[in-house]
């Protein structure tokens, strides 16, 4: 017989039960996600990994609540969103990230990405400046919705809101990116 | 998706993140110490009783640790021959972040028990359970401190044999007040693990209960003081 991987429904019930082998499986798989979004709420590397880590602690705790076949990443990232929140607001932070676009030559990159190729430094750098300047609440939920890459449901957990105002805040903010970038960005 | 939000999320993939974190090691060890935390707390209360009895028990000889201990709701207060190892701090030191009372009483799941007050003081959270204003009292700053216990213990007293602990009542319920020589406080987490905050006290304390809720009133207050301000809250 071969082992098979198993699924996350199966790891969910598993850890349920008490299993913390099934439930460090769920830690790696979202760890990375869990810490950039907190990082992006907190501001701070420090308080990311601290929500980050509190969160699935949390998590686990709360696991006799959750429902059996509901989507496990938007619930956790809302744990730990809700503890980079507390985080931002006990150190009296804005959450006023400044992104940063990583260094264009990064070690071992022989050839451009992809990514890199698709948007030239000079535009890379004119977008983010317009990201940056955009409203607290715009700038999150663009961060969130394309640069962490999450589904309108995983935004609207992370940033506690429903998904209805995250729509309307991705297109408000949609819209002051194209004025501000006008005529580049015209389409 | 339209070219402006391909950019973005092109743009999202070349964006610079501190480097990521292995989080998994040190969430499981959590979890491996204290699972779950009615568990935990049950163990702790069998623990501290298993101590309590245990030095009850023992001959009063010169090693005998622990030489009374009283309890209300939610806190233990131990007389002991000799204090444990405890760190001085400021009256706001180690109390948490502070937040404006209507989000603290959203963190802590219950209404603040307050007295008459001027203006609007913030709130320290310790771990999402213990709460502290600090006050005015008779020219004095005082720290009120309080906390919703009903299954664990939250704030453990160890005072020397030349403290005053007198069992009181406010406002027809009980409590406990602690005078005399410095005495030590440690505060247990949500989850009944200790915080490692154990920190020396050099004033006056009145712990009573009102409602579900345990309260704390610690400054340099006479007996009276202290429980003219605890009869005011409301």
């Amino acid at each position: 017989m071969v082992d098979r991987p198993l699924d996350e429904a199966e790891l969910v019930e598993r850890a349920k039960r008490g299993d913390l082998h099934a439930w460090e499986t769920i830690v790696r798989e979202y760890q990375g996600i869990a810490f950039r979004t907190a990082y992006l709420l907190s501001g701070s590397a420090a308080d990311a990994e601290e929500a980050a880590q509190d969160g699935f602690v949390k998590a686990y705790r709360a696991l006799g609540r959750f429902r059996r076949g509901a989507p496990l990443k938007p619930w956790l990232l809302r744990i730990v969103a809700n503890e980079a929140r507390n985080r931002r607001r006990a150190a009296g932070r804005r959450a006023a990230l400044a992104l940063r676009a990583a260094t264009q030559d990064r070690p071992g990159d022989a050839v451009p990405s992809p990514e890199a190729a698709l948007v030239a430094s000079d535009d890379r750098a004119r977008l983010l400046e317009a990201v940056n300047g955009l409203s607290e609440e715009h700038r999150l939920v663009v961060a969130c919705r394309y640069f962490l890459e999450l589904s309108e449901d995983e935004t609207a957990a992370a940033l506690g809101i429903r998904r209805g105002t995250v729509k309307s805040r991705l297109a408000r903010a949609l819209a002051r990116l194209r004025e501000t970038l006008e005529p580049e960005a015209a389409e | 998706m339209s070219a402006l939000e391909q950019r973005l999320q092109a743009l999202g993939r070349e964006l610079a993140y501190p480097a990521e974190p292995e989080l998994a090691p040190a969430v499981i060890a959590r979890l491996d110490r204290a699972p779950f935390p009615w568990r935990r707390a049950a163990a702790l209360a069998l623990a501290v009783l298993a101590v309590a009895l245990a030095a009850a028990l023992a001959v009063p000889q010169a090693r005998t640790a622990l030489l009374r201990w009283f309890h209300i709701r939610g806190a233990t207060v131990e007389l002991v021959e000799t204090l444990p190892q405890a760190q001085e701090r400021s009256k706001a030191g180690g109390l948490g972040p502070a937040f404006p009372r209507r989000e603290a009483e959203r963190m802590l799941g219950f209404h603040l028990a307050l007295p008459p007050l001027d203006g609007h003081p913030p709130v320290h959270v310790l771990g999402n359970v213990l709460a502290t204003v600090i006050l005015r009292a008779d020219g004095h700053p005082a720290l009120l401190s309080e906390f919703r216990a009903v299954r664990y213990d939250v704030l453990k007293k160890s005072a020397v044999g030349k403290s005053v602990i007198e069992p009181v009542r406010v406002n027809g319920e009980g409590g406990l007040w602690v005078e005399g020589p410095p005495h030590t406080l440690t505060y247990f987490d949500e989850r009944g693990e200790f915080r490692q905050r154990t920190v020396l006290i050099r004033g006056n304390v009145l712990l009573w209960t009102r409602g579900e809720l345990t309260l704390r009133l610690e400054g340099r207050l006479s007996k009276a003081q202290a429980l003219r301000i605890a009869r005011t809250i409301r």
